[in-house]
């Protein structure tokens, strides 16, 4: 269990110390919180920053996640990961503590964008209902973490991984409720927009924000997380022995 | 109990054999496995360190076996990969005291002090790794690697790529580390080094162990005297008399004589009457190059078909 810890915290002194690569990562979902949040003319609800924060939220996440594989991948290109294996360090560890690290990295981005759109303008909830938002946020950063990891496994190269992450984040958002409601979706959309993961988040995150406990989303991206999860240790222990 | 002990460890990757039937037994000694690029050190290394699966064969590290006991053999060694990893934005300490929790040493912290005090590493120790030298971030691997104190220490290829000052001193923490009672495997390709440096030589040449034994004494299989000669033209090989064909590297060709300076003529002779053109001539006593000649039969990698043939035809010769 400790060793999960060192792992984390490895990780997380070195993206302290470059700077660049914590600006770059919160620029994005922060510039689309004001342009989009602020400025599109179409509105589809009463306040639209408070309809598009949970979207940006869980998009933090997801940009947050799925670069967050990339870690492991370059661990594993530039000989850390043997050096790690050689430990006696349970080895599930390296693959924990690095779940571990991209989502709290993860939350802290988020953190700073429902910063921002407090500070814009968007609707101050109870500590409860935020507390909700952190679960559902861990959630599914784990989710993400997960999977980015173990696709990592798989990739050695920066430039197909990055590939890879834009194939899977930019559909994954645009065909999800994080823009729209469902009610103003072609229908095509929204099926496709009603199964997508980041919908459940999305929309777990809304009701709260409505006053409601959504269990079901809960559950189920607890559910798909742990799923993830089972199939990232199987994947790395086949690739390891 | 042996430190390390392999029997018919084998490993191909499809068809190609990286490792052949490989049977060692080392123990409370700094052991080299020399070879050539490619010859297979690394994928030895990696079934050592439970890193990779042997294909057949059988492997303990104090005992424990390193395909079925892993945990255990982990616990015995520390491994320093070929290519240097370390974490060039955290300090030298930072990425000791890092390996020593890994390891769950009792003080992390004093031990990594320690281990980066035997390195010389104490007065750099709070800077960053990324203004580090080449040679200072090897001795900072060496640093991680003995914060547990293992009883075995796997060094792969521990100075490629620095200078010759620093080598020197890489290989003098070596001998160090071997006084503290720690068993060192180290691979290499520099034979001067294993010559000076190593209490014992495996060489080997495409995944098989072609001779085992100190420098001392693998060098005393050859006669006293190696005289090499520059040639140009086509070579066939030849023995006259008591002095022995040892190998041909490149346009360098070899032979061993009990009377050096009394053979450089004859050999000269004999070169210039076989039709060959003779640059240079050189007479040494014998290095462990002149042994890898003498049982590889050529030191260059394999280029052409010919090139097989002219080997095969060699040790049919032998
Ligand atoms: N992962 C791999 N897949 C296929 N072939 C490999 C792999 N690793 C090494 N080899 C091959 O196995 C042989 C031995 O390689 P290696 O153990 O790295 O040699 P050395 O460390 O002595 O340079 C070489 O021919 C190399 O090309
Ligand atoms: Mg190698």
């Amino acid at each position: 269990m400790k060793g999960i810890w060192h792992y984390m915290e490895r990780d997380l002194v070195k993206w302290a110390r470059g700077r660049v690569a914590v600006i770059t990562l919160l620029v994005m979902p922060a510039a689309w919180l004001i342009f989009v949040g602020l400025a599109l003319p179409v509105r589809f609800t009463g306040n639209y920053l408070d309809f598009i924060t949970p979207g940006i939220l869980v998009m933090t996440m997801l940009a947050s996640s799925l670069q967050g594989g990339s870690l492991l991948m370059f661990d594993k290109i530039l000989g850390f990961l043997n050096k790690f294996l050689a430990l006696p360090s349970p080895r599930e560890n390296i693959l924990f503590g690095k779940i571990l690290f991209i989502t709290i990295r993860g939350v802290i981005q988020a953190t700073v964008i429902l910063l921002i759109a407090i500070l814009i303008g968007a609707t101050i909830l109870s500590p409860l209902q935020y507390g909700m938002i952190y679960v559902i946020l861990i959630l599914f950063g784990i989710l993400f973490s997960g999977l980015a990891t173990t696709l990592a496994l798989y990739i050695d190269d920066h430039d197909s991984y990055a590939a890879v992450n834009t194939l899977i984040s930019m559909p994954l958002f645009f065909m999800s409720s994080a823009l729209m409601p469902y009610s103003v979706m072609p229908s095509w959309m929204r099926s496709i927009a009603m199964v997508n993961p980041l919908s459940f988040a999305i929309d777990a995150i809304r009701s709260v924000g409505l006053g409601e406990v959504p269990l079901m989303q809960m559950g189920l991206l607890f559910v798909t997380g742990g799923l993830v999860l089972i199939v990232c240790v199987q994947v790395f222990r086949n690739m390891t022995v | 109990m042996t430190a390390i002990e392999t029997h018919d460890l084998t490993k191909y990757y499809g068809d190609l054999c990286a490792v052949d039937h490989l049977s060692l037994s080392v123990d409370n000694e700094i052991f080299a496995l020399l070879g050539p690029n490619g010859s297979g050190k690394t994928t030895t290394v990696l079934m050592l360190t439970t890193l990779l699966r042997p294909t057949e064969g059988t492997a303990t590290v104090c005992g424990y076996d390193c395909a079925t006991e892993g945990d255990m053999v982990r616990k015995k060694l520390s491994y320093v990969p070929q290519d240097m990893a370390v974490d060039i934005r955290l300090t030298g300490r930072e990425n000791v005291v890092f390996f020593a929790k890994l390891y769950g040493v009792a003080d992390p912290r004093a031990q990594a002090d320690e281990a980066l005090a035997i390195m010389e590493l104490a007065d750099r120790a709070d800077d960053l790794v990324k203004t580090y030298s080449g040679g200072m971030r090897r001795r900072l691997e060496l640093a991680q690697a003995l914060v547990h104190e293992p009883a075995v220490l796997f060094l792969d290829e521990p100075t490629l790529g620095l200078d010759v000052a620093a080598r020197k001193k890489i290989w003098e923490h070596i001998r160090k580390l071997r006084s503290r009672g720690m068993t060192v495997f180290v691979t290499t390709h520099y034979m001067d080094e294993a010559d000076r440096f190593c209490d014992r030589v495996a060489i080997i040449s495409r995944g098989s162990i072609m001779a085992i034994g100190k420098p001392k004494t693998l060098k005393a299989q050859l006669m006293k005297d190696v005289i090499t000669a520059t040639i140009s033209g086509e070579f066939i090989p030849f023995e006259l008399g008591s002095i022995r064909f040892l190998g041909r590297k490149e346009d360098d060709v070899s032979f061993t004589a009990e009377n050096g300076r009394e053979a450089l003529p004859l050999i000269a002779e004999a070169l210039v009457a076989r039709g060959m053109k003779v640059h240079s001539l050189s007479l040494h006593e014998p290095t462990l190059d002149d042994v890898f000649l003498n049982v590889v039969g050529s030191s260059d990698e394999p280029r052409s078909f010919n090139d097989q043939q002219f080997r095969v035809m060699l040790r049919r010769r032998k």
